[in-house]
């Protein structure tokens, strides 16, 4: 059997003005278990605002390099699949700096390929190297009463650096003290 | 009312936490995986760090330092109920437990909220969302045990056998605690347990477990323990006690 749980990418939405951003991943048998360990692996520090998780296997993703090879665009369903709304995700910068998935909107379509077809036209920007489409049915995300137990404590919390405490003057003095300090001389 | 059953009861509360989350902490590197073993540490912090507001509380009664409390006393003097200090046991047992004493307190703090005592009703407000996290975290996960595998099932109903005398030793009232109900400084813990057991009974149930017949607790004292207790204060104090109190680092 396997025993390995599925892997969620998870999205956090930091400030009013960002939108919501690839944290990482998580292990879970299910999407609610995904968001508890969402909040419990990135959300034990301020600020956080809103948190999605996302089944793996829900995302269809394109990397520019992918693109220009038009195979894709023929996988697509029969036309008279429902048609649903797909969130869009990119990743745009320059591939040696820090950049996220981000969330930058949404297409109606009725099939992945159709979303990403309509993402790549209502979305197009310059440096978009990684485009993700998902049906917005299978993102879960906590809810507005979540906050006050999900992220409100975390305010709360002291998080001191290592640095704070300070464990190596505190030794150097306890080891003089004795005469165990060699001379740096 | 006379503070000193306030002080007895705040030191109940304190030392519950405390010891809850020390054995929650043992799991640190060992839960059954990864995501889990970082989520139930962070359990057992918050449970020490309510802890700390229960013992700067009790230090403002007794000017007794926290550290004091936990480093330097013996187990008999230790005021926790035995549920807390049995040994961590499987990961059914320990989330079980968890859970059994998050519902206590989620039914506990809305109330302790409403103390009369301005301090008291403070530091609920203060851990009370926390606890709803915690309740929430661990009903789920005792909803997918018990529902889970034959395995799983069975180390469940076998955690709940074991455990549930012990959990009703929550709701034993303290020698003195009735003068902190009458006024309105405590709520009943007969009112608490009522509430308790309606909620525990149908989740323990929905999830497919047999909570046992038995309505009397296991232990009555919280001055009499498990030698467990013993055994975790002496791995716990161990650092501490190796120098004299009050030594700087």
């Amino acid at each position: 059997m396997d025993s390995e749980w599925n892997r969620y990418e998870v999205f956090e939405k930091e400030r009013v003005d960002l939108p919501h951003r690839n944290a990482g991943s998580v292990h879970a048998p299910d999407a609610e278990m995904a968001l508890e360990n969402a909040r419990d692996l990135f959300v034990r520090r301020p600020n956080c605002l809103s948190l999605w998780v996302i089944p793996e296997h829900a995302i269809f993703a394109k990397t520019a390099q992918e693109l220009q090879d038009d195979s894709w665009r023929d996988q697509e369903v029969p036309h008279n699949a429902d048609s649903e709304i797909y969130l869009v995700f990119q990743k745009q910068g320059q591939i040696a700096r820090e950049t996220y998935v981000a969330h930058v909107g949404q297409v109606e379509a009725s099939s992945p390929q159709a979303a990403m077809r309509a993402a790549l036209e209502t979305f197009a920007a310059k440096n978009v190297f990684v485009w993700w489409v998902v049906p917005e049915r299978l993102v879960l995300k906590s809810e507005a009463q979540d906050a006050p137990s999900m992220f409100a404590p975390a305010h709360a919390k002291k998080y001191r650096m290592h640095a704070y405490y300070p464990v190596e003057p505190i030794m150097r003095e306890l080891k003089s003290a004795q005469g165990m300090l060699e001379s740096d001389g | 009312m006379t503070n000193l059953s306030l002080v007895f009861k705040i030191l109940a509360l304190a030392d519950d936490e405390l010891i809850l989350g020390h054995r929650n902490s043992e799991w640190a590197g060992h839960a059954p995986i990864l995501e889990e073993d970082i989520a139930f540490a962070n359990l057992a912090l918050d449970e020490l760090g309510h802890a700390q507001l229960w013992y700067a509380l009790y230090q403002e009664f007794t000017d007794t330092e926290p550290d004091y409390l936990v480093f330097f006393r013996g187990a008999a003097d230790y005021r926790n109920a035995q549920f807390v200090e049995l040994p961590k046991g499987d990961w059914a047992f320990s989330m079980l437990r968890q859970y059994l004493f998050d519902t206590y307190e989620s039914i506990a703090l809305p109330q302790l909220v409403k103390s009369s005592n301005a301090r008291i009703a403070e530091i609920a407000a203060k851990i009370r969302p926390e606890e709803m996290y915690h309740l929430r975290h661990t009903s789920n996960w005792v909803k997918r045990l018990g529902l889970g595998t034959a395995e799983s099932h069975r180390r469940m109903q076998n955690a709940l056998d074991e455990l549930w005398a012990y959990a009703l030793q929550l709701f034993v009232p303290l020698s003195d605690e009735q003068e902190l109900i009458d006024a309105k400084v405590m709520p009943d813990p007969r009112v608490l347990q009522a509430e308790w057991e309606s909620q525990v009974v149908a989740h323990l149930s929905a999830s497919g477990l047999i909570v046992p017949a038995t309505r009397e607790p296991i232990a009555t004292s919280r001055t009499q323990h498990t030698e467990y207790l013993t055994a975790l204060l002496a791995e716990m104090q161990e650092v501490a006690r190796g120098e004299v109190y009050g030594v700087e680092w």
